[in-house]
């Protein structure tokens, strides 16, 4: 559904991207990591229309991103930036139905639908107990859920999420997994996130992408990347594979 | 919100129901402020046909509180805008340096001794509040995109230049030009006209008329830029007619009324404390509650000495500032 084809992206000449080329296909939990700085969340954006690449060409089920209308792309694919926040705090089922903005014409209001859509995305999300709850009164992780279900509103095919694990506590970067596993498998859609974590990654994804200094240095199964010399060549960290998971070496 | 709320659906997406209590408030404002004043008239002579109430009514009072509510809707409507654009809960209309644009073209007019011919402070002002706009975006835009950061700053920077050369201005004016120009700088409606009332409209109804149009935009954008570009919002276009509508707006209340405080700032945030957080609803709720507190404010300003007009501008806060503590000591 998505190619990617040499693309490249650059911030007033500092180079972000750099000749990416890649496929994804419907129905995939794909992880996308890599150090800091290393082209992620530009490659999002780039994937979000957000960006023009400066160089090379996206396609997403076969045209051009370029070419789609602005509202129609929006209502296909969904992204979530890293820290969204409105600047005045609002209600969830208000944040959550206003995902549900590219299928309104311009003097158009929501419909009744469009809210049984929004509290369906919560229910999905498990947090349907939050929507009359204001932002600022949720902990991090709930407003994370709300934020998913905002995307998750408009029943996109492909989902885009930069660091939606992070500063979550550990037994919500399970329930924010599985979350994510059970849409790919339930509806078909693909889901692309960016993530620090790759232990978790690796444990749910479908695939890695890999990025090094804006461009793409492996795109390979999760068992491909959690090999010890893999992990030192790529991310510097020394560690051992024990039950597929990444291990340092301490001693104490 | 917690148990506090006027909102008439449960979704709260209504709008009708908010807006007629507002209108109906604002009428009931607009009657009660032409009713008093220095002068004791009422309406009843002035439609039995008693010359001098008609006089007062017509020419000196009824252009004033429509002049007021003009005003106030353009001011509200105005910093609604600017907070949403720039997403900073302190914007107000004068933020992006029109207040300081608009007082130096009148200082300068004051201080060349022009202050007196009719009509020539508010041309001047106006294309001051304009060209400053103007110029705090050449500032802050660069390869196609205006940061808000660098649009506060530059507007900041800006009105600390403005109010350097008014300083100076003053300096070189005639005492008796003086009181004048401190009037306007504090904002009054004193002197208004009908034709005052018209200009006024048509600007409030082209930029009220434009910033409908692209409200569900702006409510979007509420999330931020790269969310709102995400969404299929065409951002920069949005600026564009958002900065455009609300500068233009506030430099035509300036030139008819000086600059008038805390109405841009303070109703918007009323507003919020109400009702959703939803531009859609905030910029028509602003706009009506803008006219209804500056017609109050005015005709407090005009009754509470018996021999000299008080400053507006003190008066929105006199009467805002309770009202909103209240609120926000009510709300969550």
């Amino acid at each position: 559904m998505l190619q990617l084809r040499d693309v490249s992206f650059n911030y007033d000449g500092v180079i972000a991207v750099r000749g990416v080329t890649a496929e994804v296909a419907r129905a995939q939990l794909v992880g996308l990591v890599g150090p800091n700085g290393s082209g992620k969340s530009t490659l999002l954006k780039l994937l979000a229309r957000v960006l023009a690449p400066a160089a090379g060409a996206i396609e997403f089920e076969g045209r051009s991103v370029r070419d789609w209308q602005a509202k129609e792309y929006a209502r296909r694919v969904g992204y979530l930036p890293q820290d969204p926040d409105p600047t005045f705090p609002m209600r969830a089922i208000d944040v959550v139905v206003s995902g549900r903005a590219p299928f309104l014409g311009r003097f158009q209001w929501e419909s009744d639908a469009d809210y049984d859509e929004a509290a369906k995305a919560l229910s999905l999300c498990d947090a349907a107990d939050l929507a009359d709850r204001y932002l600022d009164e949720m902990s991090g992780g709930e407003r994370k859920r709300v934020f998913l279900a905002r995307v998750l509103a408009a029943r996109p095919t492909l989902i885009l999420l930069d660091e939606p694990l992070a500063s979550l506590d550990i037994s919500h970067v399970q329930q924010f997994s599985n979350l994510l596993r059970d849409i790919v498998n339930r509806t078909q859609t693909t889901v692309l996130y960016a993530t620090h974590d790759l232990n978790w990654a690796a444990a749910y994804c479908d695939r890695m992408l890999v990025m090094q200094k804006g461009a793409l240095a492996l795109d390979a199964p999760p068992s491909a990347l959690m090999q010890p010399d893999v992990v030192r060549r790529l991310f510097g960290f020394d560690a051992r594979v024990v039950d597929g998971w990444l291990v340092p070496p301490v001693q104490r | 919100m917690g148990t506090f709320t006027l909102t008439a659906s449960p979704r709260g997406r209504r709008l009708a129901g908010p807006m007629f209590l507002l209108a109906a408030a604002l009428l009931i404002a607009l009657f009660v402020a032409s009713t008093f004043g220095t002068t004791a008239v009422s309406w009843r002579e002035a439609f039995a046909g008693n010359v001098t109430a008609r006089t007062v009514m017509f020419d000196l009072r009824l252009p004033r509180v429509l002049l007021a509510a003009l005003v106030g809707a353009a001011l509200a409507a105005a910093g609604v805008t600017f907070q949403t654009l720039l997403r900073n809960p302190l914007a107000d209309p004068f933020i992006l340096g029109v207040s300081g644009g608009a007082a130096c073209g009148a200082a300068l007019c004051t201080a060349l001794g022009l202050a007196r011919v009719p009509g020539l402070v508010s041309i001047v002002a106006f294309v001051g509040a304009c060209t400053a706009t103007a110029g705090v975006f050449l500032l802050a835009r660069r390869r196609e995109y205006t940061d808000p950061t660098r649009l506060l700053l530059s507007g900041l920077v800006l009105n600390a230049l403005f109010s350097a050369i008014i300083l100076i201005a003053f300096a070189l004016s005639k005492a008796s030009d003086l009181t004048a120009a401190l009037r306007w700088m504090m904002g009054t409606l004193f002197g208004a006209t009908w034709s005052d009332v018209v200009l006024l409209l048509a600007f409030v109804v082209v930029a009220l008329v434009a910033l409908v149009t692209i409200s569900g935009d702006l409510r979007m954008l509420a999330f931020g830029e790269d969310d709102a570009k995400s969404r299929g919002v065409d951002v920069e276009r949005v600026k564009l007619i958002g900065f455009a509508a609300a500068s233009i707006v506030t430099g035509a209340a300036v030139a008819v009324s000086g600059i008038v405080g805390f109405v841009g700032l303070l109703v918007p945030h009323l507003v919020r404390l109400v009702w959703r957080r939803d531009f859609r609803i905030l910029l028509p709720l602003s706009a009506l509650g803008g006219a209804i507190l500056l017609v109050l404010a005015d005709l407090a300003s005009r009754v509470a000495l018996p021999t000299s007009e008080l400053p507006v501008g003190a008066f929105t806060a006199i009467l805002g500032v309770p009202f909103f503590l209240s609120l926000l000591r009510r709300s969550r």
